[in-house]
């Protein structure tokens, strides 16, 4: 018995490698609010390298690599290709991406690729692309591979997604701060914000912080009637515009 | 000045919203039209997503039609029994229009049925307006007298179900003006446009209403229509945004105003020719978008937010 105990922890030992560091982070904002005059928020990711417990201070050892990786909620997104057929342009092939990021940043200290080995970033979803290639998809790979790049490209140009391989600083040797700006498009819902701690090409620390994107008090309302009473919401539109037409009519009236 | 847009999710310049908002709603009230064959366009180049724009500018349309509507009614300018048959008919048409525009866009055709339907709706009815007015622009030059072809009878007229529209001094079948209706029901809500620019020509071409009440019974329709449409919108596909619609009826209803006085000191044919002009216009730009080698051939669309 006592073997197997042993045995066991010999196990996990060989299992999970010694770790004399832990991640101690967080985010400056837990929630952003959506406000009428909302036009982004800058957040900060912080945090320092510290020993494990049981470690001391001199196994702390850089030099370390941070890797900050921000995601917005899920959604099903398709895109679509256009090819000249009979004289005219439209839209003939098509992919489905399910539970595709609706946002994505990477935020890293250095350059991804000296960071840490492709396939490691791959699994570790750091790459914009492994989130396209995540689910087996009924296109083939190939097909699928295109339509993803093309779909992160669309979506960088709109700052939904992005890679800034110069986005986090070192302040010194373990501590470090990194800065997003959320456009205003960014999608509403809850983020995740993934921070690792690189080392030698191997990730040893990782930890997560939660934060949300929502529309409040005004904003927040009128979402809300919208999706839970939408006949209600067309008719006071209805009505809005009816009386702004009147109104409009009596003011101007010569 | 930024505004957040709470359907939309995206801020937008404040300034921006209300600017074209007021030279659309100049163009309504001068020409009796909707404005959303202009409005739809130009939201959705500024980066508003498609069904939003759509969904919203109904809303705006309504606003701006109605300031119109009133100010023409104030001068007994609409036939109430004839916008009654058209608007039964038109909100039946607007039923199937937003089925087919919710059916397209999960198909992916959306974008390039609206650019054919502009495209053949609009060239159409601009070149026959353009050609009509300028016909008449000329005979007048020359000093001959423009006559009312009321009395001139076409097929149309022989068809049963005849009623008489007292305020348009016609007696004909209801026939036609049900078809026209359901006609721009169904396009209107599919393009997101109120119809007036097929409307107008219509009820003056093949209804031979008379002019002094074709704009005021146009307008008329379009408000009980875009009514209708905007609260299927908002039920379907819940994509109508109205601070948005608000933003463009603020500036929309001013501008109507001053369109609709600046379209006291026009002739009729004068205005004809100009709304043809705008039109093909706008044909022609929705034209070259389907024949041109499109900037990005790749385009992404959200199918469904997972929540």
């Amino acid at each position: 018995m006592i073997r197997l105990a042993a045995l066991m922890v010999l196990l996990l030992a060989t299992i999970l490698p010694a770790q004399a560091e832990r991640l101690i982070s967080n985010v400056s904002n837990t929630t952003v609010q959506i406000t009428s005059s909302f036009t982004g928020e800058t957040l900060t990711f912080y945090g320092t390298i510290a020993p494990d417990a049981g470690a001391g201070p001199e196994q702390v050892q850089g030099p370390y690599d941070v890797v900050v990786v921000v995601v917005g909620p899920a959604q099903d997104r398709v895109a679509r290709q256009m090819t000249h057929q009979f004289g005219i342009w439209l839209n003939t092939h098509q992919v489905e991406f399910r539970r595709f990021p609706s946002y994505f940043h990477v935020l890293s200290s250095r350059r991804l690729l000296e960071i840490a080995d492709i396939n490691l970033l791959n699994q570790s979803f750091i790459l914009p692309e492994s989130h396209a290639m995540m689910f087996p998809n009924p296109a083939g790979f190939m097909k699928t591979l295109v339509f993803g790049r093309e779909l992160i490209r669309l979506m960088s140009e709109q700052d939904l997604f992005g890679v800034q391989e110069q986005g986090v600083q070192f302040m010194s040797d373990t501590f470090y701060s990194a800065q997003l700006t959320l456009p205003a498009n960014a999608p509403p819902g809850s983020y995740i914000a993934q921070t690792y701690v690189f080392r030698n090409g191997e990730i040893i620390a990782r930890r997560s912080e939660g934060f949300s994107v929502r529309k409040i008090d005004f904003e927040r309302f009128l979402a809300q009637t919208a999706t839970q009473s939408p006949l209600l919401y067309g008719i006071a539109c209805v009505a809005l515009a009816l009386f702004t037409g009147w109104l409009g009519g009596v003011l101007f009236r010569r | 000045m930024q505004i957040y847009l709470p359907i939309a999710e995206l801020s937008v310049n404040l300034f921006f919203l209300v600017g074209i908002g007021g030279a659309v709603g100049f163009l309504s009230g001068l020409f009796g039209v909707g404005g959303g064959f202009l409005l739809t366009p130009l939201l959705i180049f500024s980066g508003v997503p498609t069904s939003v724009a759509v969904a919203s500018v109904t809303g705006q349309v309504v606003a701006a039609s109605t300031s119109g509507a009133l100010s023409h009614y104030r001068r007994g300018g609409i036939d109430l029994h004839l916008a009654m048959y058209l608007v039964l008919s038109s909100v039946l048409g607007a039923f199937g229009g937003v089925a087919a525009f919710s059916m397209l866009r999960a198909s992916g055709q959306l974008d390039l049925v609206i650019a054919l339907g502009f495209l053949v709706l609009l060239g159409f009815i601009g070149v026959l307006m353009l050609q009509e007015s300028v016909r008449a622009i000329i005979r007048q030059r020359k000093g001959g007298v423009v006559r009312r072809q009321a009395n001139q009878h076409s097929w149309i007229h022989g068809l049963p179900w005849r009623v008489r529209f007292k305020k348009s001094r016609l007696y004909i079948s209801v026939l036609p003006v049900l078809l026209i209706g359901l006609f721009i029901g169904f396009v209107g809500s599919l393009l997101g446009i109120g119809g007036g620019f097929i409307m107008v020509p219509a009820l003056v071409y093949l209804l031979r209403v008379p002019g002094n009440v074709v704009i005021g019974t146009s307008l008329a329709q379009v408000v009980a229509m875009m009514a209708a449409t905007t609260i299927m919108h908002a039920v379907q596909s819940q994509s109508v945004d109205i601070l948005l619609a608000f933003c463009l009826m603020v500036g929309g209803t001013a501008g109507a105003q001053f369109g609709a006085a600046a379209g006291q000191h026009l002739r009729g044919e004068q205005l004809r020719g100009l709304l043809a002009l705008l039109i093909l216009a706008v044909a022609i730009r929705f034209g070259l978008s389907l024949v041109m080698t499109p900037g990005d051939v790749y385009s992404m669309a959200v199918a469904s937010a997972v929540r």
